[in-house]
């Protein structure tokens, strides 16, 4: 099966990571973040968001975590709550290196070919 | 709907659900409130696609963990996944096979959608208004609380008096608390508008009686008097566009000024919808004259009374009543033949439409079932086409699960399809039929195609899919393997058992149906046929209520309406007008003791009469018919000379062999005699279905001025153009009257047909449901029947090669349909007999066993199985015998 463990996280891995880079995040936070951040061009459902946190967890790149903030906003609910590893961090950071490095080779082609 | 998805995530393993259910669960719940906002087709797209979602998410699951703690032996897992995988593949198939039968595919999920479209209609009607709670905390804890006294002439039931709310509120200790009301229309201005609206008039315990709060401002307390008034959500947003200040302001509400002093919730509604606000005013003890029947109570009782128990404990506080009230020894001894009538307030305000409901419901189901047996029947014959196909299958090794699988999986997705299009019926259909059904169901505007709704489709199509499927499934799986040494042709009768079972349970279903509504068809005509004592042709009728400050005295309405009447006469096309206080169809009369010269000394009796005020040309322009004496001349209208007239029925009831014109008559509280000058024939006041009351009426206008009875008569305006009038007179009142509010316009035939929109709506949908009912009970007769003969080609061919007759043939075949239809009309006229009973108070005229229809409709349904065989046996008869032979 394409798990694509070995050739960098996936668009919608690269998504969830993105969107606790800046702090610990429960699920449906993290599914509007994705939304948000890919421009509505990704809108996980439920059953599909959650296999990608698992397999991102399983392979270390996502740990449970404490909330950065010790705020409930819904009392008598417990959220659990997600964040990236040092792991995750540095497959983050290489991704979007590597995204960068491919946009600038398109805008260096594109240029090239004297396009708009 | 939502149950259903958070269920559907049990589908993934135990491990992945302990670490991320509560996550999914609130992220579905999240996503529907979103959904639910956008409306039902958001509801329907977002469930659809997120089962699609958790399902696959559940078997990839299982099939390809993500989760690292997830591989723990959950074995069953695997094999559910197995299963659905080995399902998926089936439903491809069946997908597949389906398409190439476009026909097959068309009849069957039209005919199941139409029966489940039909049957999720009524249900979101059901469910909107029957199974939803009323709008009251605790509601099963309230109990309406009317009058009745058996052995006497009072009506079976009728409303109590102030000293009973009183000495109930005080006395009881099984009610927590009780409250008194009234509604009718009244005067409602605010700034410009002025309009009359049905207000209520309740004693200030009500709101605590039903547990209601406002959203806005407070609730009345006896402090109050009756100088306030509680507003509905539908006057606050309608009438004060939602403006918050409205808190505090003075309107003049029915009849003076008063102030508003809080807003009731959204939904809130008592004791009808369209009651738009409360003006509450207390009962005091010492103003009680006793005996002054004629409001309901509502009541909350204490947990786990019964409404017996409360009964009794009532009987016996009423006992109490003359002792602590007084009254006259009448009263006194009608308290001892009173017996309180408790039942809960769901009942009261829901059991009209409670009956009519559950017979519509039950007949949309009949015809789902029928459809069910017309789709399995053509399953089984799809599934004997294929005899050899699986046989071959099941010689292969194929096991009998996979056989059931492979044939159920077509059925379910034929149930699929017809489930979706029943919901776009259903949304199509729904608005029109609401249009058509009685105004007065609770809560019918509320009415759509809800969650709860399309689930029970969702069901209802899953019992269609098994209905259809199963036993044809069933059959298949253990095909003849005999079969494969045919060479596919011919059968024995013996197979055709289960579908003629199917046939004969259609045709008893159906003709349960069909003598349900010729039941209903027999009340109608009685009831239309039902001499109401007046004309409704060519009548338009209005109200108007002419809030001049001028109208202060008898002679002065007299004034005023007499003028009126005069523009309106002078209209072109109008033959007359006639003013009346009650209209019938429209409007309740009511009733006191009237004595007569006879009868005078007996203070304490008098006749139980009925009585209304009528003016100008009542009596000739409704077409009642003056029996003796003479009508009202406008002489009776401006004089106090006390004329009146009686109806057909007082006059029997007060003068018995004796002739009433020149008697005379008192009410037992006014001291002044009245002289009968005429007798009118009687008239059915509330509906076509009652007996006529005993009336007394007065001349309208003229009385002395301090007894006058007159605030906003009715008018009737016989005129060709009763439909159209309407427009011109409201000019007169804008001219004469301009505060005046012109309300209640109907034409008499209009008011008719209301009096019957329930049972005429009952018989409507009933009827459309029999006749699909028979309709598909006739397919599914002459398919049974055409499959016979098309398989029986062969052996018809060879008798008639042996000199069998054409006509032989042809009764061989329609015999066959006979009996199998005769069995079925046996069926359902028993059911019938048990059923027709739950018609109940729909029927008119008629008797729920009533021969004549029975006899009639099992002819009918007789004729057309009859119908239905014959167009086969007439191609068994055509069938060329060397053609035929030629097959072997």
């Amino acid at each position: 099966m394409t798990d694509g463990s070995e050739s960098g996280p996936s668009n919608i891995e690269y998504h969830v990571l993105l969107a606790m880079a800046e702090g610990p995040l429960y699920g449906y936070a993290i599914k509007g973040a994705v939304e948000a951040e890919s421009d509505g061009t990704l809108t996980p459902r439920a059953g599909s968001l959650y296999r990608v946190l698992a397999r991102l967890m399983t392979r270390g790149l996502v740990r449970e975590a404490e909330p950065s903030h010790a705020e409930e906003p819904h009392p008598g609910r417990t959220r659990r709550y997600y964040a990236l590893t040092p792991e995750g961090r540095t497959t983050l950071a290489e991704a979007a290196r590597r995204l960068k490095a491919v946009a600038a080779l398109a805008e260096e082609r594109l240029g090239a070919a004297g396009g708009p | 709907m939502r149950s259903f998805l958070t269920l559907l995530v049990r589908l993934f393993p135990l491990g992945f659900r302990r670490q991320f259910a509560p996550d999914i669960i609130e992220q579905i719940e999240s996503d529907y409130e979103l959904a639910a906002r956008r409306g039902t087709l958001a509801v329907l797209l977002f469930s659809l696609s997120t089962s699609f979602d958790l399902v696959r998410g559940a078997l990839a699951e299982r099939w390809n963990p993500t989760w690292a703690t997830a591989r723990d032996p959950d074995t069953t897992g695997r094999e559910v996944a197995m299963t659905m995988n080995e399902w998926t593949k089936d439903l491809r198939l069946a997908l597949r096979a389906l398409r190439r039968a476009p026909g097959f595919t068309a009849v069957t999920v039209i005919t199941l959608g139409l029966a489940i479209g039909a049957n999720a209609g009524i249900f979101s009607i059901v469910d909107t208004v029957l199974l939803e709670p009323l709008p009251y905390p605790a509601s099963d804890r309230l109990v309406h609380i009317a009058a009745s006294a058996p052995g006497t002439e009072f009506p079976d039931e009728f409303g109590v008096a102030a000293e009973f709310y009183v000495h109930y509120g005080e006395q009881s200790e099984l009610l927590e608390s009780v409250s008194t009301y009234n509604s009718f229309t009244s005067t409602l201005r605010v700034g410009d508008r002025t309009e009359r609206v049905r207000m209520s008039f309740p004693t200030p315990s009500l709101f605590s009686t039903l547990g209601a709060t406002p959203i806005l401002g407070r609730l009345p307390t006896p402090e109050d008097e009756d100088r306030v008034a509680v507003i509905s959500h539908a006057a606050w947003t309608s009438w004060f566009a939602s403006d918050p200040d409205v808190i505090g302001q003075s309107y003049y509400i029915s009849g003076t000024n008063r102030t508003v002093i809080g807003v009731m919730a959204p939904g809130f509604w008592f004791p009808r919808e369209d009651v738009l606000l409360w003006v509450p005013s207390d009962v005091r003890a010492e103003d009680i004259t006793p005996g002054r029947f004629g409001a309901p109570l509502v009541g909350r009782v204490a947990p786990d009374v019964t409404n017996e128990a409360l009964a009794d404990e009532l009987t016996r506080l009423a006992l109490q009543l003359p002792e602590r009230f007084g009254g006259s020894a009448a009263y006194a001894r009608l308290m001892e033949r009173h017996r309180p009538v408790v039942r809960s307030m769901e009942e009261e305000l829901l059991g009209d439409v409670r009956g009519p409901l559950r017979v519509l419901l039950g007949s949309v189901g009949i015809v789902l079932l029928i459809a069910c047996g017309n789709v399995a029947n053509l399953f089984i014959v799809r599934a004997e086409h294929r005899q050899r196909d699986l046989a071959v299958r099941r010689a292969l090794g194929a096991g009998r699960r996979a056989l059931i699988r492979s044939q159920m999986a077509e059925a379910v997705l034929i149930a699929g399809l017809a489930g979706a299009l029943a919901v776009g019926l259903a949304r199509v259909s729904l608005p029109l039929f609401i249009r058509a059904a009685p105004d007065d169901v609770p809560r019918l505007g509320e009415v759509g195609l809800g969650a709860t709704t399309l689930l029970f489709t969702l069901g209802a199509s899953l019992f269609a899919a098994l209905a259809c499927g199963l036993l044809p499934a069933i059959r298949a799986s253990a095909p003849n393997l005999d079969r494969l040494r045919e060479a596919g042709r011919g059968s024995t009768g013996r197979r055709h058992w289960a579908r003629n079972g199917l046939v004969v349970g259609q045709t008893a279903l159906a003709l349960v149906l069909l003598i349900g509504s010729g039941l209903l068809v027999r009340s109608f005509w009685s009831l239309r046929n039902v001499d109401p004592g007046y004309d409704t042709a060519d009548l338009f009728t209005f109200q108007i209520a002419p809030e001049r400050s001028d109208l202060t005295d008898g002679p002065a309405w007299a004034a005023f309406h007499m003028d009126f009447a005069e523009r309106i006469r002078a209209l072109p096309g109008v033959a007359s007008v006639g003013i009346v206080e009650n209209l019938p169809l429209n409007e309740g009369v009511s009733s006191g003791r009237y004595l007569t010269e006879a009868t005078a000394a007996d203070v304490d009796g008098g006749a139980l009469v009925y009585h209304t005020w009528a003016g100008e040309d009542y009596f000739a322009t409704m077409g009642i018919e003056v029996r003796q004496g003479r009508a009202f001349q406008r002489s009776d209208h401006i004089s106090d000379l006390g004329n009146v007239i009686v109806s057909r029925s007082a006059a029997d009831l007060m003068w018995p062999g004796e002739s009433p014109v020149g008697q005379r008559l008192k009410s037992r509280d006014l001291d002044q005699w009245e002289t009968v000058v005429g007798v009118v024939e009687d008239v059915l006041q509330y509906g076509f279905r009652d007996d006529p009351q005993p009336m007394i009426y007065f001349p309208l206008v003229g009385q002395t001025p301090t007894q006058w009875a007159l605030s906003s008569p009715a008018y009737v305006v016989k005129t060709p153009r009763a439909e159209s009038i309407g427009p011109e007179i409201r000019e007169i009142v804008r001219e004469i009257a301009p505060m005046a509010p012109m309300y209640r316009m109907f034409t008499m035939e209009g008011l008719a047909a209301d009096s019957m929109v329930r049972l005429s709506f009952t018989m409507l949908t009933l009827g459309i449901a029999s006749l699909m009912a028979l309709i598909l009970g006739a397919i599914g007769l002459f398919g049974v029947l055409s499959y016979v003969v098309a398989e029986r080609t062969q052996e018809i061919g060879l008798r008639m090669a042996l000199g069998a007759e054409a006509r032989r043939v042809q009764g061989m075949v329609v015999g066959q349909g006979a009996r199998v239809v005769l069995l079925g009309v046996a069926l359902g006229i028993a059911a019938a007999l048990a059923s027709t009973r739950i018609l109940g108070n729909l029927l008119f005229g008629v008797e729920a066993i009533d021969a004549g229809t029975f006899v009639g409709m099992s002819a009918t349904m007789l004729l057309v199985g009859l119908l239905a065989s014959y167009l086969p046996a007439r191609r068994a008869s055509n069938v060329d015998p060397i053609q035929s032979l030629r097959g072997e």
